[in-house]
């Protein structure tokens, strides 16, 4: 018996279904309004340059007495983290009592060129811990670093250990030199400094495409055949649509930050290795004495676990705590399992350790 | 089984689905201003027709363009599997024969040539990337300089250069260099992009060869087409994944910021004779800026951090005065309710 049982008249039949399905996405595509994002009320608390920081609103006042700031990357827009009612982190954790505060870095502009990691961890990120702290009368807070933000509150920690309460880290990479990791493979032929001399800002359609270039065939074609299926569906067209919409509305790279980030973490592997120092902070994982927990997706393309894993052997703390999630580098926020399993983790979590 | 029909009737049923086909497209397509295809046309002709009339929309025109992008290589792939199906009795499929049909598929008129036993190569034909635009125009400019220089074996661009244009002469020959080797590395890319594609379908036959228990056999064309899928991505990521692949991205990307920068101070240079702002004016001003404004904070925190020492100091000295002065005059230290009266 062979391997294909393709019968001609269900071939055919599937091939007219398509057409079908295509022909009458002509007028659905055409019907839908701009998909809107952002699921939750929010007020701004800070602002500073490009920089705004928002407290979220839940339908009750929170009962948790030590707030959570979630620090994002810079790659991408944080309304990841509360992209639609039915999807988000954020509500999530708010309907559990939590308190969350959110960092928005902004799009940076060729006037942000100059912006070094030292700017973004010892400067924003760190007044915007004091400002949430501030609000609170608390001496630390709970940070929760996301990927690239994830490495960011990782220095914070080691450098600022006395601010931080519990620190929580999501799909974060932290030994940038494991085989798996095809981003950093790349990255480490690359003349980084001949691309910031070049390109000054990093434009984010650059960055996007090497994204997609890491899975070219799904990214760039199944995924969009897969579209078809729903193109008789509104809500999962409007559902596909804003997260297409996340997906390229990304902001430019400041290039002096790209620049360090790219060669201490990608090229160098400094957060392993050692010999990481962010302005004149002397960064150690060893530091990071509070509790940690440290969150993966099992499927991540983009940080594989392989790079997560590692941060057990390498922080200070005695209180470790490890989640891998069924999942991939997006799902962690947005697929149903996530919103059933990963904010209630993390509050069981904080609720054990305050 | 599928040999029950004669493979006649099944051409009218596929010439009967074509029309079904087009009248899907004319019914959707009615409203709008265009002319209605002729169908003659092959069946991705359809999906021009659509993609142009979205090009005016305007409306959710980026997602549509992928999805058209991406449906026409489907659709191709198809037509070609279904001509399989069709033509063949699919339950003893044949894994080299459906592999031919993937590679037919992506080899139909009216698809991109480059698609030709390459997909991956026509995937990311757009290496350069969206975020360096202008460079589709680069061959153009060069191609004067390129052709010379490759006429003379490239050696038009060592050249010494000298007279009145010596430094123009000078920097054109450079960027020309530049702009080869970029091409060069691009070429090496392609290569590795053409391996990885060959490998996709040697992949796509061993998958192939799995599915024969029964229970794992592939009965849509979808599931044929998610399969391939599967093997490409495995075979560009044992690429992507080497050595070798690092060191061609490397190259590639290395050479593209080279020819930038060749372009930028050319552009600089025209934009400085015609009286206009250049980027490196800009951003040496926004490195001045960047510089006072971390200076300024750090004077600022310098000096918060001073006068802080200072009350702290003086809060210090108060502390132990107050007692010392209390004592010195007997002054009856405030009760509880007297402090609470006050307040």
């Amino acid at each position: 018996m062979g391997p294909i049982r393709i019968e001609p008249q269900k071939a055919l039949e599937e091939a007219q279904r398509f057409n079908r399905k295509l022909a009458a996405g002509l007028s659905s595509l055409r019907a839908l309004d701009e998909v809107n994002y952002g699921a939750t009320a929010k007020e701004e608390v800070y602002r500073e340059d490009k920089l705004v920081l928002y407290r979220f609103r839940g339908d009750k006042a929170p009962t948790a007495k030590v707030p959570i700031l979630i620090a994002y990357a810079l790659v991408n827009r944080p309304y990841m983290v509360d992209l639609q009612d039915d999807r988000s982190l954020v509500r999530n954790l708010l309907a559990r009592g939590e308190d969350v505060y959110l960092i928005d870095w902004g799009y940076p502009d060729p006037s942000d060129r100059y912006l070094t990691l030292d700017d973004y961890i010892n400067g924003y990120l760190d007044r915007c811990v004091d400002a949430v702290a501030r609000r609170h009368k608390l001496d630390a807070i709970n940070l929760l670093g996301i990927c690239q933000g994830g490495a960011f509150s990782l220095c914070y920690a080691s450098t600022h250990p006395d601010k931080i309460r519990n620190l929580i880290t999501m799909v974060t990479p932290v030994d940038f030199h494991t085989s798996d990791n095809m981003l950093s493979h790349w990255t480490r032929g690359m003349d980084v400094d001949l691309f910031v001399d070049t390109l000054g800002n990093v434009p984010a359609d650059l960055m996007n495409w090497c994204y997609l270039t890491l899975k070219p065939v799904r990214l760039f074609q199944q995924k969009y055949i897969g579209l078809v299926d729903i193109l008789d569906d509104k809500i999962e067209l409007e559902n596909f649509l804003r997260m297409e919409k996340w997906i390229f509305d990304s902001p430019d790279q400041a290039g002096e930050a790209f620049r360090q980030f790219i060669k201490d973490f990608y090229q160098a592997n400094k957060l392993v290795n050692g010999g990481l120092t962010i302005g004149d902070k002397d960064v150690s994982l060893k530091n990071i004495k509070m509790p940690v927990l440290n969150i993966f997706a099992e499927q991540d393309h983009l940080v594989p676990p392989s790079a997560s894993r590692p941060l057990r052997q390498h922080v200070g703390t005695r209180d470790y705590t490890e989640l891998a999630f069924k999942g991939g580098h997006i799902g962690i926020y947005v697929s149903g399992r996530a919103q059933r399993e990963v904010p209630g983790a993390i509050h069981e979590w904080l609720s054990a350790r305050t | 089984m599928a040999g029950k029909k004669p493979t006649q009737d099944w051409m009218a049923d596929w010439q009967a689905l074509q029309k079904q086909y087009w009248s899907a497209w004319q019914d959707a397509t009615r409203n709008a201003a265009g002319t209605v295809p002729d169908p003659a046309l092959p069946w991705h002709e359809g999906l021009e027709q659509w993609s142009r009339q979205f090009a005016n929309s305007g409306k959710q025109n980026e997602t549509a363009e992928r999805l058209l992008g991406s449906a026409k290589a489907y659709v191709a792939l198809m037509q070609s599997m279904l001509a399989v199906a069709a033509g063949k009795d699919a339950g003893a499929g044949v894994q080299a024969a459906w592999t031919q049909a993937l590679r037919d598929g992506f080899d139909l008129p009216g698809l991109n040539a480059a698609f030709a036993n390459n997909p991956l190569a026509a995937m990311l034909q757009g290496l350069r990337g969206p975020g360096a635009h202008g460079f589709s125009e680069l061959p153009q400019a060069f191609a004067p300089f390129l052709a010379q220089a490759k006429a003379e074996g490239m050696s038009w661009l060592n050249a010494p250069a000298f007279g009145y244009a010596r430094e123009h002469q000078e920097r054109m020959q450079k960027a020309a260099a530049a702009f080869a080797q970029f091409q060069d590395a691009v070429g090496k890319y392609n290569a590795l992009m053409l391996q990885s594609s060959q490998r996709s379908f040697a992949i796509f036959e061993n998958k192939l060869a799995e599915r024969s228990e029964p229970g794992r056999q592939i009965d849509s064309l979808r599931g044929l087409y998610d399969l391939w899928v599967d093997a490409a991505e495995e075979a560009y990521a044992e690429i992507a994944l080497s050595d070798d692949f690092r060191k061609v991205y490397g190259d590639v990307v290395n050479a593209q910021m080279r020819v930038r920068a060749h372009v930028q101070a050319e552009v600089e240079r025209l934009g400085s004779e015609l009286g206009m702002p250049t980027r490196s004016e800009l951003d040496s001003v926004h490195k001045r800026l960047h510089g006072l404004r971390r200076n300024g904070a750090d004077a600022r925190i310098a000096g918060l951090e001073r006068e802080l020492a200072s009350v702290r100091s003086e809060l210090t000295a108060l502390k132990k005065a107050v007692p010392r002065a209390v004592a010195a005059h007997k002054i009856p230290a405030p009760s509880a309710k007297t402090a609470k009266r006050k307040r």
